[in-house]
């Protein structure tokens, strides 16, 4: 049995704060939207939390920004598009593994290292996440936060309503994408392989599924092309 | 005592007169004065006419010789005055009617013809007895009088009596200047011919108007000559706008600030007050009621009338915008801040969070406490962020001014809605004007918003506006700007601003809860309900593979 190190201290810091905020963020945004229907929280509750978790997001996101930026390792996160055929290959067979190979025991054709962490599926959708859309609920939380302070921009968008439906739609999707996300999560070799990693930054490899063997592959795979 | 003498002296001059007159008959003029004045010189002589009014009979012999009569006898004019009977007893109902009288004396010799030669003598002849203008003893002759009387003492010659003008419409303006009136006024001490203008003690031009409403709408011009600044900002007002959209109830200067006995605004506080009453008297009970009236009526000299907060000439519909407050803030400088510490956002409290309440809530929509209250979309032009008055908006739609509410209700189904507004926003931007539908919160009529109550009765729970139910939000109104200021108020559904289609045609109305988009609701759950169906859908499928991922293992292991 090895151990493989995936995730550096910040990212772990970054990921369980993102994800607690994400929750309350998500639960006090629900009764704030839909106070007739929910009863968790007082309205003011609910907005004050909202607004303090807001801020504490928006500092989290600058620690996942800041470390993969002056380690340069952001990398990880970016396509190959420069080789868009392959990439897509790639995308194709990973879907295909999802969709039907681990349900007859295929091997994830993906293997993660610290330098190649994520699947061309992951790849895409981290990326997407991570550069456009926590930035657009981030900011357009605080265009709702504070309307009038940032009016210059709320006019250039077209209007607070826009803010709004922008940071609801985003809200409805990251609900959605959190379940699917914890999900995926337990499809490690064991359901909690993923998770614990996610802890302690390491991911025990079972030798029996030819981890070693695997990654070594890939090493060998990158280097031909 | 004097009352005694003077009928012991009337008695003796009965007796005597007599013989005086026969003596006198064909005497001289100058004598017949002289025997004339021995008796009236006297002060106190008076009579006592059948309306009870006391006429003096008293004559200044001085001022007399100065006049230009002077060279005529007193039975010249007097030529009732039977020489042999005097003082005989003549009955004489009132001043006016003798004065009436006289008039027939002056035409012995001022005949018709001449009088009328100019056309406005003629008319004051018809309205006003000679004496009532020039006097009765002491006439210096009108050029005489021209150079030397001060020009309003001229002016008020005439016009101290009761003339009238007749208006083409048949009304009649009274041109009666009260003196007392016009001293006591801000104006006391200009001339006349500063107002008005072309006149002059040589000069009297002829005017006619169609009527009195005509008349005092035109006056505003000459106020205008030294009241620049207000009348600039009288342009701005929807009182003009009334006017000029044919509506003659509006008010022009005179209307508030009277005529002749203009007050001023700055002295006299009640001028902003009392005016406005005139028209909008139907305010009057719930501002006095209100916490402003009632320290107005304690006379504290900071409590706010009428032109405190709707301003005096530039006075504005309150509905299209929430400008109003401007008024509230004159006074309540730090409200911002006190509202600041409870209307903030965490976790820090800036004052642009309570800027973007003030922006789109009217003040007495939480500070007149028993108030229905309305959410008002009003249409403006994106663009230029001016409301879009009803009549080019009618032209967009191909319809007339009154019927803009059909050509919103775009789908015809008696109700607007959402739909509605985003029918529009596509048609109107179709045609090259992108409009937007800017929400603002405030009380249902003009009356609640002066019911202003107490600070501690004010509304400060959030939930009146931010819950998607919202008791603030059950009545919604597009409003749309007509020409004369005045909003066309076209009721729309509650829902309307919590429909998806509104979204981009009131894309700068958003209030969290009130205009919360059902539709996302939804959206939510179905995201939810998806996003627990892949894992479930998924696990569900491991599970009926489980044996072919068995059978695999086996092999695998079998290889090893």
């Amino acid at each position: 049995m090895t151990r493989l190190f995936l995730h550096p201290l910040p990212i772990r810091i970054w990921h369980w704060v993102n994800l607690a905020a994400f929750i309350v963020l998500i639960l006090t945004g629900a009764q704030i939207k839909m106070g007739d229907r929910l009863n968790l929280f007082s309205f003011e509750t609910a907005v004050d939390i909202h607004s303090w978790l807001g801020f504490i997001l928006i500092a989290n996101y600058f620690i996942w920004l800041v470390y993969y930026l002056v380690t340069g390792n952001i990398k990880i996160y970016i396509p190959p598009l420069h080789r868009p055929l392959e990439f897509a290959k790639k995308a194709l067979i990973q879907a295909k593994f999802y969709g039907f190979g681990i349900m007859v025991g295929d091997e994830n054709p993906h293997h993660s290292t610290f330098y190649n962490k994520f699947n061309p599926m992951q790849q895409v959708s981290y990326l997407a996440i991570m550069v456009l859309l926590i930035p657009l609920q981030l900011i357009t939380g605080l265009l709702l936060w504070d309307p009038n302070l940032f009016s210059p921009i709320v006019n250039l968008i077209g209007g607070i309503q826009i803010a709004d439906t922008v940071h609801i739609l985003l809200w409805i999707f990251f609900s959605a994408f959190m379940i699917v996300h914890f999900y995926l999560a337990t499809l490690g070799h064991t359901p909690m392989a993923h998770i614990i990693a996610m802890f302690k930054g390491y991911e025990e490899l079972h030798e029996e599924h030819g981890h070693g063997e695997e990654h070594a592959h890939t090493e060998e795979h990158g280097h031909e092309h | 005592m004097n009352k005694k003498y003077v009928s012991i002296f009337l008695v003796i001059a009965f007796m005597i007169f007599p013989l005086c007159i026969s003596a006198a008959k064909g005497v001289p003029k100058q004598d017949e004065v002289q025997l004339c004045l021995m008796c009236h010189q006297d002060k106190g002589l008076t009579k006592k006419l059948e309306n009870k009014e006391r006429l003096s009979l008293s004559i200044d012999g001085n001022q007399f010789m100065a006049s230009v009569h002077k060279k005529v006898k007193c039975t010249g004019c007097h030529n009732d005055i039977s020489m042999d009977s005097h003082p005989r007893v003549k009955t004489i109902n009132s001043k006016r009617e003798y004065s009436a009288q006289m008039y027939k004396k002056c035409r012995l010799c001022h005949t018709d013809q001449q009088l009328s030669k100019n056309p406005l003598h003629s008319q004051l002849m018809a309205r006003a007895s000679c004496a009532e203008c020039h006097g009765s003893h002491y006439i210096k002759g009108v050029k005489a009088e021209k150079v030397a009387v001060q020009e309003n003492i001229y002016c008020i010659s005439c016009h101290r009596n009761q003339l009238v003008m007749s208006m083409k419409n048949g009304e009649s303006l009274s041109l009666y200047i009260d003196q007392s009136m016009v001293g006591n006024s801000v104006h006391g001490k200009l001339k006349c011919t500063e107002c008005h203008a072309g006149f002059s003690k040589t000069d009297h031009p002829i005017r006619s108007f169609n009527s009195k409403r005509d008349y005092a709408i035109l006056t505003a011009d000459t106020c205008r000559k030294c009241h620049e600044e207000a009348s600039k900002q009288f342009e701005t007002s929807v009182h003009l706008s009334l006017l000029k959209t044919g509506n003659l109830k509006a008010p022009t200067c005179t209307d508030c600030h009277g005529a002749h006995g203009v007050a001023s605004a700055k002295k006299d506080r009640t001028v902003g007050l009392t005016s406005c009453n005139k028209c909008h008297a139907d305010m009057k009970p719930s501002y006095e009621a209100s916490v402003h009236g009632m320290a107005f009526a304690k006379g504290n000299a900071e409590a706010p009338s009428c032109s405190s907060c709707h301003n005096a000439h530039n006075i504005e519909s309150t509905t299209m915008t929430t400008k109003i407050k401007d008024g509230c803030l004159k006074c309540h400088k730090d409200a911002a801040k006190a509202h600041n510490k409870w209307l903030k956002n965490q976790p820090v409290a800036l004052p642009t969070f309570v800027k973007a309440h003030f922006d789109v809530v009217s003040c007495a929509a939480c500070h007149s406490p028993d108030a229905q209250r309305r959410i008002y979309l009003t249409l403006h032009n994106r663009k230029t962020d001016k409301p879009l008055p009803e009549e080019e908006l009618a032209k967009l739609l191909d319809t007339e001014p009154g019927k803009v509410k059909d050509g919103i209700d775009t789908n015809k189904d008696g109700k607007v809605d959402g739909k509605d507004l985003w029918s529009m926003f596509t048609l109107l931007f179709k045609k090259g004007t992108a409009v937007t539908f800017k929400g603002t919160l405030d009380v249902s009529n003009s009356v609640e918003s002066h019911m202003i109550a107490p600070k501690a009765e004010a509304v400060k729970d959030c939930t009146q506006c931010h819950l998607p139910d919202a008791k603030f939000f059950q009545n919604v109104f597009v409003a749309v700007k007509k020409s004369d200021g005045k909003p066309t108020l076209i009721p729309a559904e509650k829902d309307t601003v919590r429909s998806v289609f509104s979204i981009i045609p009131a894309s700068k109305f958003y209030a969290i809860g009130g205009s919360s988009i059902e539709l996302w609701d939804i959206l939510f759950i179905v995201a939810l309900i998806g996003g627990i169906a892949v894992p479930i859908g998924h696990i569900a499928l491991r599970i009926v593979f489980s044996p072919i991922r068995a059978l695999r293992r086996m092999g695998k292991g079998g290889k090893k």
